[in-house]
């Protein structure tokens, strides 16, 4: 019987049927014109619809722009190949509740330099400087900057506008060199290559040997133990044997122990004191693995020497690691996204009651549609598209909500953060993007129902 | 009045998904807003804290040194210059040197224990350092001993770990160490081998920072009469005579660069009034406030929105059925009654579920992000707002169905 | 055209089983024009259902077109709805958001004509029901006689094998109801097979073949005296 049915169908389908491609097309069309009208015809609803996809998605584009720029990976090539090491010097009655400082104290950090166990290391603190102008009456500028040692550039793959960084043996003969920022270059030197030239920094002179274009990774991952992650760009890097002559205190923070009782740079240093953060690049597993024991047997040797009373307690993370245990990613941001898409979640909620109760209110259409020819994934589809623009509508609303809540951004977050925030195109498309799908996965069910109105109920004449 | 639930329940079993939709949707709307509510709350108790400081009339100034090539002396002796160029200006009522100042949001703590030997700290204090017009120059409230004497003012160069014999601290720091409270006379020690001798108790005083670690220690500081002539920089912090604040502001800049051009007075932020400070440093709390706050709002307003939308769609379905009962001689007020209390059902069945993911969401932040435990009472507020949310969303359609004629008995849909 | 053998239609529930049609055997020959007449609830809108094939049924067989339609999936039944049966509702059902331009459209839309040809069908049949200058009305700016011509103009743009009519006039005056039965009857001379419910039996007196259903069966009534009676003095009324 299927049989027979099949090739005297054929015998009665229409002479002329368009290609399947043009009708799904222009079936498409058709859909997209009844989805139009329908929204027009209950503006109410339709604004309501629209305003609460609106809302929600710009509240989760902005927040999620914020905590896309702060959680982040900022050196995405190397990050599992560079290392902070952490020895603890505080004793288990001291550390962070078992954990060894975020930082290490002079002389366990020269000792881990010295040791030279990694492919490339450095050590590294913040500093705030004077650059005082050469023969001009201008006041003085403030400089913020690190001392790092020669393989600071290599390891993060720093980009020189003008020369580079400096050698190793310039470490070793606590040499004058400084690199610094393009931004100080345009301040003081209009932009032209100042390689060569001499620039005073606190009173003493430094000979500059290169220029960085525009480096400031953020997070900054390097920095975790003075700054947030989200500082700006530094304007010098120096010579860290320099800085330790020059007897420069950090810039950034130093975290004691026990009494304290320095009363000379000397004393200082010999002190329990952290405030240098230590970095290495190692590249296999096994030269991690390596490290990790040099550092145990380092704790040990010390405990030997009596310098720590205390079992080895050593840390070797890697830079996503450390982001976290650094908890760079503000609380507020996390708790604004996860509100966010709560919020969202809620919208969407909203948006299926209130595309059930239009697309039922319908049910009366539907059964025309039906009996009229439509299959049900017919209505299905129509349905779905009427959702999709609804969506659209909504993702338009919510690009703009989303422009206006990331210029004001900086009203929700620290301006170092907001600032970090933006409307780029990736962010314009996954607004439509999510918009869209959201509310046509929201639609799934109201379409459903739609499809299956029993058309006979919906004709009989009572 | 009679209402008769069993209907009602029998017809909320015909409308399953606009139901358990709405009843879904008020569960999300109040788990997220007694959350808000709770945050908004906390970060609006933050804002206001007091700092002690005469706000009002005080500023800071950030000054750094170009020259780094100077010993302790020559340092010192420029602060000294200084503070005395400040205070002579005729805008000016005092000023300090100062380390650090309340709400510049971090810097300088020390642990405090009760004896040198002490390993595990009784608490941590902020210390700040400053000369005998400390107190005056902020405004604090000394409440109990005395202001310190010229003479016994330190000087602290870079490389140094100075200990004075005495301090003033703030009434917190000295129920925190001598919660007997007899605190004036008493020493503590704060990582110095020397012990320092309370001389002086002020109230309220507030730390530097306002992270979330220091929330245990709120309020305890210690002042030490330091000029702590650190090579790098110093603080100056200005009081104003009343109401002269912007021209002691104005004025106090130029006064410094007439005595030494060679210091850094950053022009954007080098002075700040307390209005700035105290705006920056809470702009994380005021940011969750006003973004919690927002999406409240907005939440309720749609949730609102959707009942009402969600609701209009059931009377006009039941348009007949209104009618039947009206025509079978139901009052419009029993009509009214009949959606209010269909409404009632939903939010309950709404708000009991909600309850239960508000408290979840809560212990979620909590082990996530070491927030404290929220008070039922925020529950408690949430479920009667929605319910009474409800409610009123609700009664703008139902009022339509109750005017339905009984005549809609006879027409065909 | 349309022939159903032993047809049964049960509704069930919890508890009782209700037969809406049973034994039900009617053959509607091609180019006929059918009045199916019976009491309220005999099972004629039932019928009409099935017949038009948006309802399935419980046991027997249908044949449309030759085609036996019982084991048809829900697509090939939209397909054969679309393509071969026209509908006019006593309600008219017409689409309130939609014009009657767009309304006749619909079929013609899910049959995937391209849009010059829809265009054609269109005029043609508002032509054909005499409401060509009505193409940009909506529904509502329509008297109930123009609904009706509008349903009966969209039944036909897709050239139906078979036109289904539930209580067409039953909505309608007595002057509008004239007008369409006319129309209907025009349609029928043009060579439609025309199947039609109706409870009023002047209207089914000007059908060529009256189907009488008691009960959910066809009752023969062709030998009925009464029948003849009404059928004469009908035909000498007109």
């Amino acid at each position: 019987m299927r049989q027979s049915h099949g090739s005297r169908a054929r015998r009665f389908s229409a002479p002329r049927i368009p290609s399947p491609d043009s009708r799904t097309l222009s079936m498409l069309a058709y859909y997209l014109q009844l989805g139009l009208r329908s929204l027009r015809r209950n503006p109410a609803l339709t604004t309501l619809m629209v305003m609460a996809i609106g809302f929600g998605v710009a509240a989760s584009m902005i927040t999620w722009s914020v905590f896309r720029a702060v959680s982040g990976n900022p050196i995405p090539g190397k990050s599992a190949q560079l290392f902070t090491p952490q020895v603890d010097g505080w004793g288990p009655q001291q550390n962070l509740k078992g954990e060894p400082a975020e930082a290490l104290g002079y002389v366990d950090a020269m000792a881990l330099l010295r040791a030279h166990q990694a492919k490339r290391q450095t050590l590294l603190y913040p500093l705030r400087l004077s650059v005082i102008p050469q023969g001009s009456r201008e006041l003085p500028l403030n400089a913020d900057g690190y001392a790092v040692t020669a393989d600071f550039f290599a390891m993060f793959e720093v980009p020189f506008r003008y020369g580079g960084g400096w050698s190793a043996q310039d470490d070793e003969a606590r040499g004058s060199e400084v690199v610094i920022s393009s931004k100080l270059n345009q301040k003081l030197f209009g932009g032209a290559d100042s390689v060569g030239r001499t620039i005073g920094l606190g009173g003493h002179d430094f000979r500059i040997v290169g220029v960085v274009s525009h480096w400031n990774p953020r997070p900054r991952f390097y920095d975790l133990f003075s700054t947030s992650g989200f500082a700006d760009e530094p304007d010098i890097y120096m010579v860290f044997n320099r800085a330790l002559d020059l007897q420069m205190r950090t810039g950034g923070r130093n975290s004691c122990r026990g009494s304290i009782s320095y009363t000379s740079w000397q004393g200082y240093l010999q002190s329990n004191c952290v405030w240098v953060t230590p970095w290495v690049e190692l590249d296999s597993p096994a030269d991690v693995a390596r490290y990790h024991r040099f550092l145990e047997n380092y704790a040990a040797d010390q405990q030997r020497a009596g310098r720590f009373g205390w079992a080895a307690n050593v840390r070797l993370r890697d830079v996503m690691q450390w982001l976290d245990y650094e908890h760079v990613v503000p609380p507020e941001s996390r708790i604004a996204l996860v509100v966010a898409l709560g919020f969202f979640l809620i919208c969407l909620v909203n948006t299926i009651g209130l595309l059930l109760a239009k697309f039922m209110r319908r049910a009366g259409e539907i059964g025309v549609r039906r009996a009229l020819g439509a299959t049900r994934r017919e209505i299905y589809t129509q349905y779905l598209v009427e959702a999709g623009t609804v969506g659209l509508a909504g993702g338009v609303l919510g690009l703009l909500f989303t422009a206006l809540g990331v210029s004001g951004v900086g009203i929700l977050f620290q301006p170092e953060i907001a600032r970090l925030a933006r409307l780029d195109l990736s962010l314009v498309g996954l607004t439509f993007v999510v918009a869209i799908l959201a509310t046509v996965a929201a639609a799934f069910y109201p379409a459903w129902r739609a499809a299956h109105v029993q058309p006979a109920w919906q004709l009989k004449s009572s | 009045m009679h209402i008769q639930i069993r209907p009602i329940l029998a017809a909320l079993r015909r409308h399953k998904a606009g139901t358990l939709l709405i009843a879904l949707q008020i569960a999300l709307t109040l788990a997220i807003v007694c959350n808000a509510l709770f945050i908004i709350h906390q970060r609006l108790a933050n804002l206001s804290a007091a700092s002690g400081v005469d706000e009002a009339n005080v500023f800071v100034i950030a000054n750094m040194w170009a020259d780094l090539d100077r010993s302790t002396e020559q340092v010192d002796a420029q602060v000294r210059a200084d503070l005395l160029a400040l205070r002579q200006l005729p805008a000016v009522r005092n000023a300090t040197p100062a380390s650090g100042y309340p709400l510049r949001g971090g810097g300088w703590d020390n642990f405090v224990t009760m004896t040198p030997e002490q390993v595990k700290p009784t608490t941590d204090a902020a210390v700040y350092t400053g000369d005998e017009h400390f107190l005056d120059t902020l405004g604090l409230k000394l409440v109990a001993g005395r202001n310190f004497r010229p003479d016994e003012v330190m000087v602290m160069g870079t490389q140094q770990a100075i200990t004075p014999p005495t301090a003033i601290v703030s009434q917190a720091l000295a129920d925190r160490l001598f919660p007997d409270g007899n605190a004036l006379g008493k020493s503590f020690y704060a990582m110095g081998t020397a012990p320092s001798t309370i001389v002086g108790i002020v109230d309220p005083l507030h730390r530097q920072g306002v992270d979330q670690w220091s929330n245990g220690y709120a309020g305890q500081a210690l002042i030490w009469p330091l000029r702590a002539d650190d090579e790098r920089g110093i603080y100056y912090i200005v009081r104003a005579k009343p109401g002269q604040l912007a021209d002691a502001m104005r004025e106090a800049p130029k006064a410094l660069y007439a005595q030494n051009r060679l210091r850094i007075i950053d022009p954007v932020d080098g002075i700040q009034d307390y209005a700035t400070i105290r705006h920056k440093v809470y702009d994380r709390d005021r940011g969750m406030a006003i973004l919690m706050s927002v999406i409240s709002v907005v939440l309720l307003a749609i949730t609102a929105a959707g009942i009402v939308g969600l609701t209009s769609f059931w009377v006009g379905q039941r348009r007949k059925q209104i009618g039947v009962r009206r025509a079978l001689g139901a009052r419009q007020r029993d009509i009214l009654a009949y959606f209010l209390t269909e409404n009632f059902l939903i939010s309950a069945t709404g708000v009991v579920l909600g309850a239960v993911l508000a408290v979840a969401f809560n212990l979620w932040t909590v082990t996530r992000f070491e927030m404290s435990h929220m008070s039922m009472a925020y529950v408690g507020i949430g479920v009667v707002a929605l319910l009474l949310l409800g409610q009123g969303a609700v009664l703008a359609p139902a009022l339509r169905a109750s005017r339905v004629s009984p005549v809609e008995a006879t027409r065909s849909v | 055209m349309l022939k159903m053998t032993h047809l049964s239609k049960v509704y069930r529930t919890e508890v009782v089983e209700t037969y809406a049609l049973r034994d039900f055997n009617i053959d509607v020959k091609e180019g006929e024009f059918v009045a199916v007449t019976g009491p309220s609830g005999s099972g004629k809108t039932t019928f009409l259902t099935i017949a038009g094939l948006l309802e399935t049924f419980s046991g027997g067989e249908y044949h449309l077109d030759g085609i036996e339609v019982s084991n048809l999936n829900d697509n090939a039944r939209s397909k054969i709805r679309n393509e071969k049966i026209g509908f006019i509702f006593q309600a008219f059902n017409l689409i309130p958001d939609l014009n009657v331009f767009d309304n006749i459209e619909v079929p013609l839309r899910y049959r995937g004509m391209k849009a010059a040809e829809r265009k054609q069908r269109i005029m043609d049949s508002l032509e054909r029901v005499g409401l060509a200058s009505r193409a940009k009305h909506y529904p509502a700016e329509l008297s109930g006689g123009q609904q009706q011509r509008v349903a009966i103009a969209r039944a036909l743009a897709g050239s139906p094998r078979l036109l289904l009519a539930d209580e067409p006039t039953g909505n309608l005056d007595t002057q509008m109801a004239r007008g369409v039965m006319e129309l209907l009857e025009d349609i029928h001379r043009e060579g439609a097979t025309i199947v039609m419910v109706t409870h009023d039996p002047e209207l089914a007196a000007r059908a060529q073949r009256n189907v009488h259903i008691i009960d959910g069966q066809v009752v023969d009534l062709s030998e009925d005296p009464r029948f003849h009676t009404v059928h004469v003095a009908e035909e000498a009324h007109g």
